[in-house]
């Protein structure tokens, strides 16, 4: 079952590289550099998908106290920081020669560096707890607060600056991007999405490993 | 506008070399905790393997003196 | 019992948390400005921020003894062993932490205005209606999140690196509101704000009240 996942993970990061390569057309106002787009807009996209897992199995380990929920949090917190650090780094890399400077505090970075700070914080704080009981109510807890913290940190960053592009995709009405494009980033976000499910998989199993040797 | 072509193989590469590193962590803790049971089920294996006899054993001289 | 705890906390802890917060807060006001210069001129555009920094710092040492009296008493077991609903206690500690922020605010309020030659008089029903709302998001998270640290390791350390991102919205919200009303602009220009502050106490009181049976869990 692995395997087949792992396969179709590969498959589909060829597939994402191709579509965001050779498919997708260069674009007119920013040249080839808006190909990293197909790598930025992803990530972004899973790391917001990784901390929605995160609170819905911290909600349920709450309740329900399953082992396999704590253990899904922490994997799937594990990989959205991950994403979400490769989204800072691909937008500063995109952004030193289309802004001309390797950081700026526009919305979308100022607004996923606060994310990554904060689910670092819940990463921090299961490291710093022994008991392993204690430390899954806790990071559960953490994880619900900062998931619901996450819309408070979009429209606080959002008005406090607007020079990033508004998020095109998300608004209603015709898309401003070219379909071209917005399926090269689909194509990309679905390859990156069995890659966070592949590593999901792989950590939570660790972690089940882990808590079984300790047992 | 200049295709800064340096830029997106910088951005590529670097998230590559991230992935491939974590998956190859992911890989080689698996193999380790894998490892690490298989030889947890062996001795476990052998000791419950050497255990039923003197366990009978005792059993036996339980029983003795009650009935 | 909610009552009995409040008091307890507001008497024992007021006396010697309030004399060093008033310091601390004194002593802010020094170091913003040697590390801003005597330049009036830049410190003005700045002083909402410096304001907030001060209320966020003095927060994050008043809120982060909420439970230091406990777990200097061995009082922390018998919290966690007392049966019953463990959500009135969060309130408790919350209204006691509310009043000790408020307290600090006004006098760091009062030392800004004096050192910074501040006419605040106009500003003050305003302003003390964007204090409120922020104190409130500071001090629901803040109780919520002593309220773990304090039985973790490295706890004076996990608190800030924990409280600080949580609060930036916050932050950004009051400072914002508050240059406003500073500038003498009227609350509705920063309604948006105010009602993200509104809506930023109502989540972190209801997930801390409902939560906290959790983290009090013996």
């Amino acid at each position: 079952m692995r395997r087949l996942l792992g396969g179709a993970t590969l498959l589909g990061l060829a597939a994402g590289l191709v579509m965001g390569f050779v498919v997708a057309p260069r674009e007119s106002t920013q040249g080839n550099v808006q190909r990293i787009m197909y790598l930025h807009v992803p990530s972004v996209w899973v790391a917001y998908l990784a901390f929605g897992v995160v609170l819905v199995a911290s909600i349920v380990y709450l309740i329900r106290r399953a082992e396999a929920a704590d253990q899904l949090a922490h994997a799937s917190a594990e990989v959205g920081v991950l994403f979400t650090g490769l989204t800072i780094a691909t937008g500063s890399i995109w952004g030193k020669p289309t802004w001309g400077t390797w950081w700026t505090w526009d919305a979308r970075l100022t607004s996923v560096s606060i994310l990554f700070v904060m689910y670092l914080g819940y990463l921090l704080l299961r490291g710093m707890i022994d008991d392993r009981e204690r430390g899954a109510r806790f990071a559960a807890v953490l994880g619900i607060v900062a998931a619901f913290n996450i819309p408070l940190v979009h429209f606080s960053v959002y008005w406090w600056r607007t020079l990033h592009q508004p998020p095109s995709l998300m608004k209603p009405g015709p898309g401003t991007m070219p379909g071209i494009i917005v399926a090269a980033l689909l194509v990309n976000f679905a390859a990156f999405t069995l890659l966070y499910v592949y590593f999901v998989a792989k950590r939570a199993r660790l972690l089940r490993l882990e808590a079984e040797a300790e047992a | 506008m200049p295709d800064n072509w340096g830029f997106v193989i910088a951005a590529y590469g670097l998230a590559a070399i991230v992935l491939i590193a974590y998956w190859r962590f992911l890989f080689r803790r698996e193999k380790e905790l894998d490892d690490a049971k298989d030889v947890r089920h062996q001795l476990r294996q052998e000791s419950s393997a050497s255990e039923p006899r003197p366990a009978q054993s005792a059993q036996t001289t339980q029983r003795g003196p009650i009935p | 019992m909610v009552v009995v705890w409040k008091d307890l906390l507001v008497e024992r802890r007021s006396k010697e948390t309030l004399n060093a917060l008033f310091f601390f807060g004194l002593l802010l006001l020094f170091v913003f400005q040697f590390a801003l210069g005597p330049d009036r001129e830049r410190l003005a555009g700045t002083l909402p921020g410096l304001l907030w920094l001060g209320f966020i710092l003095s927060g994050l040492l008043g809120l982060g003894r909420t439970f230091v009296a406990e777990r200097e008493n061995d009082c922390l077991e018998g919290l966690l062993l007392a049966p019953g609903d463990k959500s009135a206690i969060y309130v408790g500690k919350l209204a006691g932490n509310l009043l000790l922020m408020l307290v600090i605010e006004t006098i760091l309020l009062v030392l800004f205005s004096f050192f910074f030659n501040l006419d605040i008089a106009g500003a003050l029903p305003a302003l003390s209606i964007v204090i409120a709302l922020g104190t409130v998001a500071l001090a629901a998270v803040g109780t919520l999140f002593a309220a773990m640290t304090a039985q973790v390791r490295a706890r004076e350390l996990l608190f800030p690196v924990l409280l600080l991102p949580v609060e930036t919205p916050v932050l950004l919200a009051t400072v914002k509101a508050t240059e406003a009303v500073l500038l003498g602009e009227p609350l509705g220009s920063v309604a948006h704000w105010l009602k993200l502050l509104a809506a930023a106490d109502v989540v972190y009181v209801a997930v801390g009240v409902l939560t906290f049976d959790f983290v009090l869990e013996a």
